[in-house]
């Protein structure tokens, strides 16, 4: 669920690194950069990038904004297919069948079928429906936080990635020890807090 | 240290900070008491995921349950488990959240805040601008309320006070089984 709505998840980044230029004008062209798109790979991902918070099928930005106050809001949308292996089988043994019979042949050479595979994989992709996933994030530009509206690693990584692929900054997350880090006002304290140790509430 | 290690080493600050947070509740009726006279409410509500961090091999229990928590949970305590992930209601100086905070992440979960309120006499596009910016704030808001806590908690961690004073009540508590009511009600 996005931020919009009355439950929502969130895991804490801090921002790291520095726009090179106007800053504005940088976050405009990471959103550009990394807009939603359709993408070329061998992987189930067909299409990802950003769009509109209150309207994943807005990319172009031109109704809606994606600066709010001083924050960024965008949604990561990520549209994939995945072809259920027994499918890609079943297509699989009539196409090979059906090759054999033309050619004469008693069976495809490795090279043979896994391009027939891929090619099988390809025409079926274009019949399925693909699974779409959209996660918000909210930047606070003012504290360098980042608030992502989803907890599971591989959803973690995916944004990751994409945040550093357009805007060319990191993300930290924000687990207790480096908010710990953050949050302590002396040098002494931090000093401390290096090497503190785990106690044991056993009486 | 990178950050896998901070991650895989350090990873008991969390534990500690709900641990303690759950006996600060439980000693003090749910009222926190911070710096500067401000107070948080802390209810732990029905839900507990203790587990045993040190361990060679993970062993964790998740409680569930009106009047079970208390108990279990502190048998649990015990055993040498702390707190991994729990489910809290918290009440600043206005609004109320509710929220699952995991220890090892000090991520927020199906965290629900006030509603956020409509604007009167506001175009369609401009209530939904509105309203937008106003469950940021109030998500931030819950945030912070957990940073203000994790804060108070860190400084009594780093103090001598966390040995000679914070420390034993909490192994009384563990040892008693029920809350040692010190603060106010």
């Amino acid at each position: 669920m996005g931020f919009a709505a009355r439950s929502v998840s969130i895991f804490r980044y801090r921002v790291k690194g520095e726009l090179e230029g106007s800053f504005w004008d940088a976050i405009a062209e990471g959103v550009r950069k990394g807009a939603f798109r359709e993408i070329e790979s061998a992987g189930d991902i067909i299409a990802s990038g950003w769009t509109s918070v209150e309207d994943f099928t807005d990319h172009s930005f031109e109704q809606a904004r994606y600066v709010r106050g001083n924050h960024v809001a965008l949604s990561l949308r990520i549209d994939s297919v995945r072809i259920p292996p027994r499918i890609l089988e079943i297509h699989f043994k009539k196409e090979s069948a059906r090759l054999l019979q033309e050619t004469g042949k008693r069976r495809l050479s490795s090279g043979q079928s896994r391009e027939l595979k891929d090619r099988l994989k390809e025409s079926l992709r274009h019949q399925a429906f693909p699974s779409i996933q959209i996660y918000d994030m909210v930047w606070n530009t003012a504290e360098g936080v980042v608030c992502f509206g989803q907890h599971s690693a591989r959803a973690r990584e995916r944004f990751e990635d994409h945040f550093k692929k357009s805007f060319g900054l990191t993300l930290i997350p924000l687990i207790p020890y480096i908010r710990a880090q953050e949050l302590l006002e002396s040098d002494a304290d931090r000093n401390r807090l290096e090497e503190l140790k785990p106690c044991s509430f056993v009486p | 240290m990178d950050f896998l290690e901070i991650l895989k080493q350090k990873a008991f600050l969390g534990r500690e900070f709900l641990t303690w947070l759950w006996f600060k509740s439980e000693q003090s009726g749910g009222r926190v008491e911070l710096r500067g006279d401000s107070v948080v409410e802390v209810i732990f509500l029905n839900r507990l995921t203790l587990d045993l961090s040190e361990a060679d091999t993970p062993q964790s229990v998740t409680i569930k349950g009106e009047h079970s928590e208390l108990r279990e949970g502190l048998a649990a305590l015990r055993e040498g488990k702390k707190i991994e992930e729990t489910r809290v209601s918290l009440r600043g100086s206005v609004n109320e959240f509710t929220l699952t905070l995991k220890g090892t992440w000090l991520s927020f979960g199906s965290l629900r805040t006030p509603p956020a309120l409509p604007v009167d006499e506001a175009e369609p596009e401009d209530e939904w601008e509105a309203s937008f910016l106003e469950k940021i704030s109030l998500v931030e808001e819950g945030i912070g309320l957990v940073d203000a806590l994790f804060g108070h908690f860190l400084k009594l961690r780093l103090s001598p006070n966390w040995e000679t004073h914070e420390l034993p009540a909490i192994r009384a508590w563990v040892a008693k089984g029920e809350p040692v009511l010190t603060g106010p009600q």
